[in-house]
């Protein structure tokens, strides 16, 4: 038997086989299309994207501040306190003797007295 | 279902583009999913019968090769490649997969056409001559019997399996030379026995 019959063969086998290349069960092909369905109904419904979701966190947040009203009046607040902590009126008492009163025991354990670096640099 | 009317590539004769269907499967189009279904569907189904040698085996990788399509269709970049070569890439990995999970192949379980009818004779041989053909096919290493499918069977060109494997043009000639050398020795002492004698 010669080698070129053999391909020969194989040619003929290979043709044989590509005859049935196109056919789909169609069993099978009812899947494919049910998971196209399911894929395309999952695209129709995208689920709630990480923006959105953080948006929606931060209308949450100011609502519970009591809306834009609310958060003007907590962020005025915020101002003022960081303005008397900066330049505290006159009529307000001292916060260095507020602190010594508190903390006397520290000179007992001879550190040195907070109001002094205070008057210093004042 | 005929799978070849029209496909991306030089190939393609009438109706859209795999591509624009994609595109089209992405904006909820049913009619998309069904014609991609019929043209791709036979191609994944045969590679993977021929490759994994195993019926039930070939319809679960060919529908989760479509599968995959669907979910990627939103992110389906245009001209990133061919949405048929990518197919073909996604089945052959899939077939991998399970060969690498299960070393063992089950031959007995190629084709087994669920006719009741006693078929002509001539029906019966063309039938012999592919199961055989599947037989010598599974003695091929997986390189190779990739290779000989999608040039012979699947008549595809030697760049196209190229990209798909992942290779040089020169190794897929080689492959597919190779093969079929092998596949024609392992074919040669059945020739009366699939009818080829009676025929010269």
């Amino acid at each position: 038997m010669k080698m070129s019959d053999d391909m020969s063969d194989l040619d003929r086998m290979l043709h044989a086989a590509r005859a049935g290349r196109d056919d789909l069960p169609e069993a099978l092909a009812q899947r494919m299309l049910a998971d196209a369905a399911g894929v395309q109904a999952s695209l129709a419904r995208p689920a709630a994207r990480p923006a959105a979701v953080a948006q929606d966190a931060w209308r949450g947040l100011l609502a519970a501040l009591g809306g834009w009203r609310g958060m003007g009046g907590l962020a005025t607040a915020c101002a003022a306190g960081v303005w008397i902590g900066v330049a505290p009126p006159e009529f307000l008492p001292d916060p260095a003797q507020l602190v010594l009163g508190l903390e006397s025991e520290t000179e007992t354990l001879g550190f040195y007295d907070l109001a002094d670096f205070i008057s210093e640099e004042g | 279902m005929d799978g070849r009317a029209s496909t991306d590539g030089p190939a393609q004769a009438a109706g859209p583009a795999d591509e624009a269907l994609l595109a089209l499967f992405a904006q909820g189009d049913p009619r998309a999913a069904r014609l991609l279904t019929e043209r791709l569907g036979p191609r994944a189904f045969s590679v993977a019968l021929r490759v994994l040698g195993n019926r039930a085996e070939a319809e679960d990788v060919a529908q989760e090769a479509m599968l995959r399509l669907w979910r990627t269709a939103p992110d389906w970049q245009a001209g990133r490649a061919r949405v048929s070569t990518w197919l073909y890439r996604v089945v052959l990995n899939l077939c991998l997969d399970r060969k690498r999970r299960a070393k063992a192949v089950d031959l007995d379980a190629v084709p087994e056409p669920p006719d009741t009818a006693p078929p002509a004779l001539e029906v019966l041989q063309q039938a012999a001559r592919v199961d055989a053909l599947q037989a010598a096919l599974m003695h091929l290493p997986d390189r190779q019997r990739q290779a000989v499918v999608l040039r012979h069977i699947e008549e595809l060109s030697n760049p196209e399996i190229a990209e798909i494997m992942g290779i040089g043009v020169e190794a897929v000639e080689s492959l597919t030379a190779r093969g079929k050398r092998a596949l024609a020795g392992h074919l040669a002492g059945q020739r009366a026995a699939l009818g080829y004698e009676d025929e010269r």
